[in-house]
């Protein structure tokens, strides 16, 4: 149980009760701008299409 | 409307997604030199495929209307509810 909680020492310093979001980088841009239109966004990693069930890694 | 207005009316519509996505990402990253080259870049090419739209087939927006002739083709061209766009 405490190796879990090594990865979280840096979260520990902050408020709790508060929802953090990981900065977004500037990486991983649709090339074809159709294709990012079709997809609804520009960034590969915020393409997260509704599968109808339980999210699957 | 012909095949041709329509393509166009395409590329802008996916220009204008474009510019909109990135000055998403300015609002939370507006010092981020690639991003502000990306968005010079779209917002440039969004702005001439308008005004070559606008030279074509009449203005998009308030912003591309000009006169051309003797009337104000802003306010004579058919309005979408009147089939211009279709």
């Amino acid at each position: 149980m405490k190796e879990f909680f090594s990865e979280y020492q840096l979260l520990n310093q902050l408020p709790l009760g508060m929802a953090y979001v990981p900065l977004q980088e500037f990486t991983h841009l649709y090339e074809n701008l159709e294709e990012a239109f079709c997809k609804g966004t520009l960034f590969k990693d915020l393409y997260k299409p509704f599968s109808g069930r339980r999210c699957v890694r | 409307m012909n095949c041709e207005s329509q393509k166009l009316l395409k590329e802008i519509s996916i220009l204008d997604f474009a510019v909109t996505e990135i000055t998403l990402f300015l609002d939370t990253h507006p010092c981020n030199q690639e991003a502000m080259r990306y968005f010079t870049y779209y917002n440039r090419l969004k702005k001439d495929k308008m005004k070559e739209y606008a030279d074509m087939y009449g203005p998009l927006t308030l912003a591309f209307a000009q006169q051309t002739g003797n009337d104000f083709l802003w306010t004579t061209q058919p309005w979408p509810w009147e089939g211009g766009m279709e």
